[in-house]
This record gives structure tokens, sequence and C-alpha cells, in this order.
């Protein structure tokens, strides 16, 4: 009884701190116009798949979180979900359920970093709006020029100025070569769907999804190329009217499967001639030649 | 001059009588087992056939054995690197069904069969499979001429025979065949050695046999087509290559090997031989026809002092030598020439030897009688009923004139104990005879001996093995060993069940 009425004193304690320190962040905002810590962190580290306020994305929508768990759950569970699935915890068994097959990885971010995001949280919770995100934006309008511009980045005809790899290592979009692009990211045909447009921005300034994270982190896209991506993304027209319904999943195509059996069939037979003197039985050709 | 000591072997066919004796006692102590079921060691073909596998000796199907390309013998599977670019799909293996699929009769129908109408039979089962089988081929499938037509007419030694004489050869009245034991040849230039990627196979320095490491043996097959002879073996079940050890841990102890012992006709000889390794590759180069005299040339006369010495220069002792001395096959191979190599144009240099059979000669029916009587001295050779390119074909290398001075030795020998023991032959026509062959009286009574009434240690010469000798190599202090035997526990024995 004792340690629990301790902790509530002391939970009651942070909250005031934390309330004072949201207060002043807010006021900072509202004076300067400039973007909370909080919003700078969430913007790069969060935004990718979750939103405030405006609903689910790939992982839950976050407003009220605060309200809904503790702060003890909440700092465990972003520092590594997976851990706290595998342990049992009730309530991240429901998450995982839920947001299958995607699963939020364990973040590298302290304590401080944390806190800073859920009082961005908190504010906006308590105010009732919705997250803009700050910095995505475009450096300048796009033009029609860009999309083919966006096109020659996509498949790396031009290459990336920071050194990363061009996108169809990893992704395909309907329309890039016979053969498509690489299938280790998703397709994304349809990207523009799936993602608002500021979320599109905020993904290409920032992508937060492990695989990228690792590639881009220390070569980021130009402002100019995220233009111009962003361009190109924008105006991939689906192949088929059902390309949209299967964006993700790998498309066969009739001619791909003749081309595959009309290369199999070549190989049988250049194999056969490679190998036409090898033997093929002596026994049962010399029985059938000297009985018929 | 680098001498090497060579267990070799000699099979008299003349005196083979085709029970397959020897067969069952291989099989019994080497090939009774999961994997081995199809494998005989020891196996004996019925001449004129195609043996076993089917047509074994025609290279141009199974590309075993040397041939001459630029002056040097090569592999006739091809140069090494066209065995790299194989390796992993050697195209020249015989199939399971060359050779034939193993099987046994499910027995325990004759007891289990409920009652019915019929006998019940036991259904011949697959011993690869387990499943019900059709047979249609064995290991001795075509023996005695069964099944002539498809076999014995398919021989690849009658190839170039004209048609007629194809038919002669298989007339009522004229019908022959004899009989030919095969095992490992252990050769002197053995194509399995050459072609193993492995170097699983090697040719023991001791005493010259063949011997497959199954620690080494990486299963590419590679010595299975290059044998000619084909006597090495695919393990299914191991995934190791057999072959014929010329039961190696009786030779050791100074038995014979199990096909040698058991041989009712007594048609087995074994031991050792001195021979030239210096002198290796000029005897690969020469014609076929010239092979055999070459193949005789390289082997040393162990009475001659100086291959004594250069012999005890390269760790062959006194008793070896004195073994070699007493060696049957020396007589039979260099001394009286009569014992000739299977196919030498297969350049693999065997080491067993065979003495080619006297066989029925042609004869008249003549007002009822059945004559096979001639004024010719050696008209039962030269009228004999296989004609002499046969066996030389497979005893010479096409060299007609080696097997007719064996044949008629051998029956100048049989004119001289005829007159010996019956005394119904001139001595001047028995003498006129011998000169033909350059033999002495004295020399056809040896022959006649040892042809005859050999005893056990005068066909089995095995000449000591000296294990204190291998053990000494491997351990300081001999008297550790004392009273040892075998090669010790492989694992440490235990207490309780």
């Amino acid at each position: 009884m004792k340690g629990i009425s301790m902790m509530s004193m002391r939970s009651g304690f942070t909250w005031s701190v934390i309330g004072l320190c949201a207060g002043l962040l807010i006021s900072i905002e509202a004076r300067g116009q400039a973007p909370s810590p909080g919003a700078t962190l969430f913007e790069k580290r969060c935004y990718s798949c979750h939103n405030i306020g405006s609903g689910d994305k790939k992982g839950p929508d976050l407003k009220g979180v605060t309200l809904r768990r503790s702060r003890d759950w909440l700092h465990e569970y972003i520092k590594s979900p997976a851990a706290m699935n595998r342990r049992g915890d009730p309530e991240a068994r429901a998450l995982f359920k839920k947001f299958a097959p995607e699963v939020m990885p364990d973040q590298d971010i302290t304590d401080e970093q944390i806190d800073a995001i859920l009082a961005l949280i908190d504010e906006l919770t308590r105010k009732n709006e919705t997250f803009v995100p700050a910095g995505a934006k475009l450096s300048r309008p796009v033009t029609p020029a860009d999309i083919d511009l966006g096109r020659q980045l996509f498949v790396g005809r031009r290459a990336l100025s920071n050194g990363g790899p061009a996108c169809i290592s990893c992704h395909t979009v309907s329309g890039v070569g016979r053969l498509g692009g690489g299938t280790l990211g998703p397709d994304l045909t349809a990207v523009n769907v799936k993602y608002r447009d500021p979320e599109l921005i905020a993904i290409l300034q920032n992508p937060n999804f492990p695989t990228m994270k690792t590639v881009f982190g220390t070569r980021p896209l130009t402002d100019e190329e995220i233009v111009q991506l962003f361009a190109y993304l924008q105006n991939v027209k689906p192949a088929h009217p059902t390309t949209q319904a299967l964006a993700g999943i790998a498309r066969i195509e009739p001619w791909f499967v003749t081309i595959g059996f009309v290369v199999l069939l070549g190989a049988i037979i250049g194999l056969n001639v490679i190998w036409k003197s090898r033997l093929r039985g002596v026994r049962e050709p010399l029985v059938r030649r000297s009985t018929s | 001059m680098d001498v090497r000591l060579q267990i070799s072997m000699v099979f008299h066919l003349d005196k083979c009588i085709g029970c397959h004796t020897c067969s069952i006692a291989c099989k019994n102590v080497w090939t009774d087992r999961k994997g081995a079921e199809y494998m005989w060691w020891n196996n004996v073909e019925t001449k004129p056939g195609t043996g076993y596998p089917t047509a074994w000796e025609d290279q141009s199907k199974y590309k075993g054995g040397w041939e001459q390309r630029n002056g040097q013998p090569e592999l006739r599977m091809g140069r090494k690197s066209s065995r790299l670019i194989n390796l992993f799909h050697n195209p020249h293996l015989p199939k399971l069904d060359d050779y034939y699929e193993p099987w046994t009769y499910r027995y325990e129908d004759l007891f289990d069969s409920p009652e019915g109408a019929d006998q019940p039979t036991a259904r011949p089962i697959s011993m690869i499979t387990g499943k019900p089988i059709d047979i249609e081929a064995g290991p001795n499938w075509d023996d005695d001429l069964g099944g002539s037509p498809v076999y014995a007419a398919n021989d690849p030694n009658l190839e170039g025979f004209s048609p007629e004489q194809r038919e002669e050869l298989f007339d009522v009245e004229r019908l022959v065949f004899f009989y030919l034991p095969r095992i490992c040849n252990h050769c002197l230039n053995p194509a399995c050695v050459a072609a193993c990627p492995s170097g699983a196979i090697y040719k023991r320095g001791e005493d010259g046999i063949v011997l497959i490491n199954q620690e080494r043996c990486r299963a590419w097959r590679m010595c299975v087509t290059a044998c000619p002879y084909k006597k090495t073996y695919y393990n299914w079940s191991t995934g190791k290559s057999e072959k014929c050890i010329l039961c190696f841990p009786r030779l050791e102890t100074g038995q014979a090997p199990a096909c040698f012992h058991s041989c009712v006709g007594r048609i087995r000889y074994l031991g050792a031989l001195l021979y030239d390794a210096d002198r290796l590759l000029e005897t690969l180069n020469v014609a076929d026809e010239k092979l055999v005299e070459a193949h005789r040339e390289l082997i040393l006369d162990p009475f001659d002092p100086y291959v004594q010495a250069e012999a005890l220069k390269n760790g062959i002792d006194d008793q070896a030598i004195e073994a070699a001395q007493r060696s049957p096959v020396y007589k039979y191979v260099k001394e009286w020439r009569l014992a000739l190599p299977l196919h030498p144009e297969f350049r693999t240099l065997p080491m067993l030897f065979y003495v080619p059979p006297l066989l029925p000669v042609m004869a008249r029916a003549e007002q009822g009688l059945y004559d096979t009587s001639d004024k010719e001295l050696f008209a039962p050779i030269d009228k004999a009923r296989v004609p002499m390119e046969y066996l030389a074909r497979l005893f010479a290398g096409g060299n007609v004139e080696l097997v007719r001075y064996s044949l008629k030795k051998q029956y100048a020998v049989r004119l001289f104990k005829r007159m010996d023991t019956v005394g119904d032959i001139d001595r001047a026509l028995v003498k006129r005879a011998l000169q033909e062959v350059e033999a002495s009286e004295d020399e056809a009574e040896q022959i006649f001996r040892l042809t005859s009434l050999p005893t056990m240690t005068e066909r089995f010469v095995i000449p000591p093995s000296h294990r204190e000798e291998a053990l000494a190599m491997l351990t300081q202090d001999l008297w550790e060993e004392k009273g040892g035997a075998g090669l010790g526990f492989r694992e440490p024995p235990t207490r309780g069940a």
C-alpha cells in the first residue's frame, strides 16, 4: 500500500514538472513559431508511421496515448516493443496483433527524447489539434519537368548526390523497365494513395524504416531530389486497373511466364546437346535391337 | 632400375568349369551388404558373351582405360579439363540396368499365403526398392550361352568377323564357349587411380594391391568410368566406391584370397612378381600387338643378382625375393610364356594373367562316325572351333602368334604326357612338338605338374607381409606392442551391458 501511494506521489510530481515544461515549450513556440524539440523529434522519428489526431497509419494514432497508458509503459514500449511482446504484456500483444505484419522497430532513443515527444502528444491532445509537420514542405513548387527528372533519379540514370542507392534497387513502380525494380521494399506505385502529401515528404526527408534508415541515414536526399522524386511518385500511373489493389504484391505477367518457359526449354535442349555423348544404357538398347 | 613387388595372379582357363564358387565365396565375404548387392567383385563370364556389366569391353560406350594420344597414354574418358567440366555430371556411367537390378524372393509368401486352389509362389522383389520386379537381367544372364542371339552375338570381340564366321560360331555341333572368371587386375597403370579427383584410390607400395580409401572417397565415380574392366563399383548406400581388395587381410596373414581358396577347379595361382617401375612409360608407348611382349619385358628375373640387389635397396626383403623366385605366376607368364593378360590394349598393364583354353576341335560326321582325328600335328589348335583371332583379341591385343604359341605349348605338354602315361604316341612326334615351342621334356613335366598336380603351397606363394616392420614405422618401442594384434580396441571396453 505504501509503495503505491509513493508511486502516485512521485508520478504526480513528475506530471506537474512535465506540465510546467510543456507550458514553457508552448509559450516558446507560440512566440517564435519555431518547432518545439518534441515536434522536430516526432517528425523525424515517428511521423513516417504515426499520426497525432489524423488517424492510424502503419502504427496507431497517438492522440491521447499518454492518457491511455502509463508513462513507464510508454518508455519501455518505445525502446523495445518486441521485447515487451515477447514478455507477454497484454497491451503490447494486442497492438502487435492489430497492426501485423508491421512491427515497430526498437528505437535508439534517450529517456529525455521520449519525454519531449510525449509532451508534444500531451499538448496536442489537450488542445485537440492534429500534428502538422513543420519541415514536411517542399523547398519549391513542383513543375512538370520534375516528373521526368524524378524518374531519372528513381531508375538510377542520375545518381543521388549524397551517394545513396537508386530507389529501383529495392523498389519497383509500374512502368520502370521490363523486369521492374527490386522486391526488397514495397511497390511504390500507389504510394501517393497510401500516404498523404506531408507524410510522403516527411518519409523522403527522413525515412525512419529500419532498412532505409541504415542506407539513407548518412546519405540523405537533397531538397531538390525530394521535389523531383515527390513529383515522380505522385504521377506514376498504374499499368492495370487492378495494380492498385495488388500494390506490394509481385505481379506475374504472361509475357514473363512465356519467356521463362522458352529459356527453360532452351536450357534443356542445350544441356542435351552438350552431353549428347553420354551413356544412355547399354543392355536395354542391345536387347531391343537384337529382338526386334 | 626401380624394382617393385606386385602380387600377381594366373587363371588357368583350361581348368575352369564355370561353377561360380569363387563368385559366391567373394559375395559372402565382402559384398553381402546393403548397397553392394549388385556388385560382383569376382564374376565368371561365358565367352562368347557380353559379360557383366553388359558389353563392358566396348570402350566406345564405356570410355574406360587408356588410349594413345600424341604418343602419350591418356585416359579415354577425357583430359583433366573435360573431366573437371563433367565433374558433377559424369556422362559415361553404366546404368544399374547394365549391371542388373539385384533381387531376392518373398519367401514368406510360401508359408503365409491363405489357403487357395493354387500353390503359392515366392515373387521376386528388388533388393533396392523392395517392390516386385520382372527379372530381365542378371550378373551371369548369358551363362552357358543363355540368350546367345542377344548377348553372345553382340560380343564386342566379334567385331570385324564376317557374318559367316559369326554364324559358324553358333552352329549346332560347332557351338563352343568357355569361361572367363574376372576380378580386379590390380594393374600397374591403373586408370581408376589416375581418374580419381579425390586421390582416394591408391596402389599399395608393398604389394601393388589397388585400394579405395573409404574415408577420402567423395563418390565422384570417375573410377567407375575409367576402369576398362568395370571392376570398381559405386555403393549407393554408403555413397562410396568399392572394389576387389584381393582379400588383403587374408594375404597379410598368409592365406589366399577367398575366391582363390575356394576354387574347385584349382585354376587360380597367386605369387609375387618383381617389375621395373622406371620402364612403365616406355612399355605403354608401343603398338597394341607388341604390348604383351613389352609387358613381359617389364617383369624382372628374380634370380638375377643385380635385380636382387636393386630390390633390396627398395626395401624388398630376402623372403619376398625368395617368394618371387617360387612364384607360379613368374613361371606361367615369363618362363613358360603360357599366360597372357586380358585385353592388354586397354593399356592398364593388368597383373592378372590367363592361360588361354584349349577348346574343342572341329570334327566331321562321316558314315555315322564323329571323327576328330587329323594328320596335322597341331591341327587341334588351328582347327579349334573358336577362331584364334577371337582369343587374340581377348588376350593379346590382336597378336595371334602369342596365343598360338601358348596353345601349341599346352598341346605339346598333353602329347608328352600321353606318350608318358598311355604310350600310344611316337616319341619322335612328341620331340617335334616340343621343339616347335622350344621346350624341353623337363619343362613339359614341370608345366604338367604345376597345371595338374599342384599343392596349395605351390599355387599360392604369398610373401610374408612383415607387419612388424609396418608397426616399427609407427611406434618407437616394439616391446609395447608385444602380444598385441590387429588394430587394438577402436573403442575402449567398458563394464556392463
